[in-house]
């Protein structure tokens, strides 16, 4: 099979898809159309679990939606008006959480 | 670097917790912005700060010339309670570590 008929990095459930997205830059769109992007990853803790990075790196993600990212920028209608070292976004405000073309955290 | 990760941010509120007594900048809906110095927090975002700065901007559309005016209006509260419904946005000021 060609590699878009295969899982997506072992994407199976919503749960799966945010663990998979460590590591990795990502579009958060929130309810009032501002978008930011960013590089989350995931730290284990109830839910959503997985390795912990000793590093400086911050980023992660709960059951809420609440999300951490590092390196974030603001886009308001596609123009970036602000950059934030590191974010908390509320989860209520969220729309999608989606990943951008960038550099793969993991391998096949 | 192992012990770190005891106060390592395990979960976004981590994040915040790693604030506390920071300064702090917060978005609001509405078109509001806070910076103030962290004092408390909670897991509904509820915030108190201290020594704040509120920003409201509103944008008026001049009816001839369809120009809009950003406006910003500013005030200082010595201490604040903000209802966590309200936050979109928590950063902390830029960390040097």
């Amino acid at each position: 099979m060609s590699g878009t008929g295969e899982k997506l990095s072992g994407t199976k459930t919503p749960a799966d898809f945010l663990k998979s997205i460590r590591g990795r830059p990502v579009v958060v769109k929130l309810n009032s159309g501002v978008d930011y992007r960013g590089v989350t990853l995931c730290f284990g803790v109830s839910s959503w679990l997985c390795a912990c990075y000793p590093s400086s790196i911050l980023a992660c993600l709960d059951g809420y939606m609440n999300i951490a990212m590092e390196q974030t920028e603001e886009y308001v209608n596609g123009q970036l008006k602000n950059k934030y070292g590191d974010a908390f976004i509320r989860g209520n405000n969220v729309l999608y959480i989606s990943t951008s073309k960038g550099t793969l955290a993991e391998g096949a | 670097m192992g012990s770190e990760e005891e106060n390592a941010v395990k979960e976004p509120l981590d994040l915040i917790r790693l604030s506390l007594d920071e300064r702090i900048y917060v978005k609001l809906r509405h078109d509001r912005e806070l910076r103030g110095r962290l004092h408390a927090y909670d897991q509904h975002l509820n915030m108190i700060l201290g020594d704040v700065e509120e920003i409201v901007t509103t944008v008026e559309i001049d009816d001839e010339t369809y120009e809009e005016i950003v406006r910003t209006t500013r005030r200082t509260v010595p201490f604040l309670f903000v209802r966590g419904d309200g936050v979109i946005l928590v950063s902390p000021p830029l960390r040097t570590a």
